[in-house]
């Protein structure tokens, strides 16, 4: 099968969608014949013209209520954030309206948006373009939270994303974009709220969040060559989150460390333990524990952005604790 | 200590309450379940009986009485003949109302003075102290030693924190294959024990809650108990004619018609009182001999085997028996078995008769120390007289009992069994014991 990029595929998918549905158009800064500051549109002004690639000015909460209106009206909006952390100057539009519109017109409107932007630490980016965020969109209802790690799954759930008539937040971590992988030259889309087990083992589970799926594969591969067998598991969307994967993993390996570069407190590392213990208690046999970054903002020396963020020897020790507890 | 009288919650949505008249009054001596005071909350007036005994003693006089007061308000306490008033106590001052935020019921046992807190903290501490000494097991390990009938409570655990994981469990259970095997414990298949089980086959029928029950107890009981089974054959003609006679008056009395079954509990309870060593349960502690006799009976169901529990039946008649067994089993049968009915049995009967089965092994009821299998009751020719060689025409029975060798010996089991039989073939005499 062909290989390629993480970025190139969910480009492909996007041009797919834009192909397929005349009502879909993107908005953000920098999209329009620049291509996007990741290459996420690159080409697609020149195929689609500017109507449908409408580069906007920094304002946030503006384009994100003009898009919101937008939806409303039946469209398919796809709001490239570029970062997300950018999104966060339209919290108010996204938490008050983007995510409610359905539950207060009693379903008579349909919110089909898509919100995307590169979440994750690295290459000394700093405070402002290092967040990842998806606890706070996970936490409130109304969003589906996508956080796709390989370039068969950005194509797939960011099409699946793009069809849906709720919001989705779709989030890429800068550490997968130029990874390569499969994909296939036929359509496909991924459903959401099925996790994908990216290792198979029995002797304990991992689950990895967004840029942390690489890492801890790489520390497997470590273990592995010493006979510790890990599973795994890349939940793929944060919400719906496919707990009963989890679950299943855990009933067979007795244990479960949850990596996410985000922070710890209230966050999605700490529900999924929670969950796990709520629903396998009895199937545990040792205490879930976690692995997340720091709880400080992102410096941009390296040496200290390296040190709040768990990288692979952080993972393969996390795991070797796991694994005596 | 003393113990304190607060403004009891009388009901979901009673916040508060006012004390109308005291019943006793300061300095009386009262005992539990006599009226202390008469409370008045927004539906009705309720006299309020004293939970303990002691001498009352109310603060500031029943200054409180006529005031509306949140439920769990200190009133007075009661103190015993040697101990000081409590500290508020006397003629001082009231006890602080509890503070509106605190519309709670009051805690059960409230921390009335220094020395009750103190108090509390020793046995709190205490019980820190016990928790860290016992072992710790995690959850999945209890799940997997009771699956496998492993005794964790014994084990070391490898984990760094010292507790027992899935591993430890599992080794034990080896080794406890080991033993009983004689052979060394790497080598004892470990049937349960694979980490990586093979991919169920497709036709496996998921195990339900209650087949799940009944797998790991009898699981259990197969790789604990040292289990013994003994046979006797018993000539039940006597028995037979009786029970007919009482089925027959008691029939036309309107009474429950007595099963077979129901006279073999009767029987086995008056047998068990010479016997006490078969009534009996093995603890952590040692051997403990039951005082009451509760005899399970092995019911077939359609979801399952149930064993439903007669309680107290030394003090009861066949009768009696007859009654309250009918109402276990259609009980049973219809699936709504209390799960208090389950428990506590201390003594098993299962009757196969009704299937043409004679003799059998039943298997211990963990954590009884035996089980009596009843067979069919059927004619056959039976010698009864060697001198003349004389053959004659009996009903039959064959019986089977299961007993843990770790808790009783052959000899009494056998005796025990003996005297069963001797029971069955004179039933007068143990239907007048």
């Amino acid at each position: 099968m062909r290989e390629l990029t993480y970025t190139a595929a969910a480009l492909e998918g996007l041009a797919e969608e834009m192909e397929r549905d005349p009502l879909t158009f993107v908005v953000g800064e920098g999209i329009g014949a620049r291509g996007g500051n990741f290459g996420t549109t690159v080409g697609l002004y020149e195929r689609f013209g500017p109507a449908r690639l409408r580069d906007t000015p920094i304002s946030e909460r503006g384009f994100t209520g003009m898009c919101t209106g937008a939806a409303m009206t039946g469209t398919r909006p796809i709001v490239d954030f570029m970062f997300v952390d950018f999104g966060l100057d339209a919290l108010g539009e996204l938490l008050n309206q983007t995510a409610k519109i359905q539950y207060m017109s009693d379903g008579r409107l349909t919110m089909p948006i898509v919100l995307r932007g590169c979440i994750g630490i690295g290459n000394s980016a700093a405070t402002h373009h290092s967040g990842s965020y998806y606890s706070i969109f996970s936490h409130f209802p109304g969003f589906h939270v996508v956080v796709p790690t390989t370039p068969y799954d950005a194509k797939g759930l960011l099409k699946t994303a793009i069809r849906s008539n709720d919001p989705v937040v779709f989030l890429e971590h800068r550490a997968v974009l130029n990874l390569k992988g499969p994909v296939p030259e036929e359509e496909y889309l991924i459903p959401f709220g099925q996790a994908r087990i990216a290792r198979e083992g029995c002797d304990a589970t991992v689950v990895a969040i967004g840029g942390m799926v690489p890492r801890t594969l790489a520390a497997c591969e470590t273990l592995a060559a010493e006979g510790c067998s890990i599973e795994v598991i890349d939940p793929r969307t944060l919400a719906p989150l496919d707990i009963d994967t989890i679950l299943a993993s855990v009933n067979k390996t007795g244990r479960l460390l949850v990596v996410d570069e985000d922070y710890g407190p209230c966050g999605v590392a700490g529900e999924i333990g929670m969950q796990v213990m709520e629903r396998g208690f009895d199937d545990l046999d040792a205490p879930v524990t976690r692995l997340t970054g720091a709880q400080a903002p992102v410096p941009y020396s390296a040496p200290l952005e390296t040190a709040i963020t768990p990288d692979t020897p952080a993972i393969e020790r996390a795991i070797r604790d796991l694994l005596t507890a | 200590m003393a113990i304190e009288i607060v403004m009891p919650r009388l009901g979901w949505n009673m916040e508060v309450g006012t004390v109308v008249e005291w019943l006793k009054q300061d300095g009386d001596r009262v005992n539990a379940g006599e009226y202390l005071f008469m409370v008045e909350s927004d539906k009705s007036i309720s006299e309020v009986e004293a939970l303990d005994s002691g001498t009352l003693r109310i603060p500031g006089n029943a200054l409180r009485m006529g005031e509306e007061l949140p439920v769990g308000t200190v009133l007075a306490y009661l103190v015993q003949d040697d101990e000081a008033a409590p500290p508020t106590g006397g003629n001082d001052a009231p006890a602080p109302a509890a503070s509106p935020a605190q519309t709670a019921p009051a805690p059960v046992a409230p921390v009335a003075a220094a020395p009750a807190s103190a108090e509390r903290a020793t046995n709190a501490e205490q019980d820190r102290v016990r928790r860290r000494r016992s072992p710790v097991a995690s959850p999945r390990a209890i799940r997997i030693a009771t699956a496998l009938g492993v005794d964790w409570t014994k084990l070391t655990g490898s984990s760094r924190s010292g507790r027992i994981v899935e591993q430890d469990i599992r080794e034990a259970f080896a080794r406890q294959g080991a033993a009983a095997s004689g052979k060394p414990a790497d080598a004892a298949p470990v049937a349960v024990a694979s980490t990586a089980p093979p991919a169920p086959s497709p036709a496996a029928i998921p195990l339900s809650p209650m087949r799940r029950t009944i797998a790991e107890r009898m699981a259990r009981s197969a790789h604990t108990a040292a289990a013994v089974t003994l046979t006797t054959e018993a000539d039940a003609s006597a028995l037979v004619r009786v029970r007919a006679d009482l089925a027959a008056a008691l029939l036309a009395r309107g009474d429950t018609r007595p099963m077979y079954n129901d006279f073999f509990v009767r029987l086995v309870a008056v047998a068990l009182r010479d016997f006490p060593e078969l009534n009996a349960s093995l603890t952590d502690e040692g051997i403990v001999r039951h005082e009451a006799l509760h005899i399970g009976l092995a019911v077939d169901t359609e979801r399952g085997l149930l064993v439903p529990v007669l309680r107290d039946v030394q003090d009861k008649s066949v009768q009696t028996i007859a009654g309250e067994a009918a109402v276990l089993i259609a009980a049973a049968r219809a699936g709504k078995t209390p799960q208090a009915d389950l428990q506590g049995g201390t003594f098993t009967i299962t009757n196969l008769g009704m299937y043409e089965i004679d003799a059998f092994t039943p298997i211990i009821n963990p954590p009884q120390c035996a089980i009596l299998g009843i067979g069919r009751i059927v004619a056959r020719p039976v010698v009864i007289d060697e001198e003349t060689e004389a053959v004659a025409v009996r009903k039959m029975v064959v019986l089977s009992l299961t007993f843990d060798h770790r808790l009783v010996d052959g000899g009494p089991a056998a005796r025990f069994l003996q005297r069963i039989k001797q029971y069955v073939e004179q039933p007068i005499v143990w239907l007048t014991a």
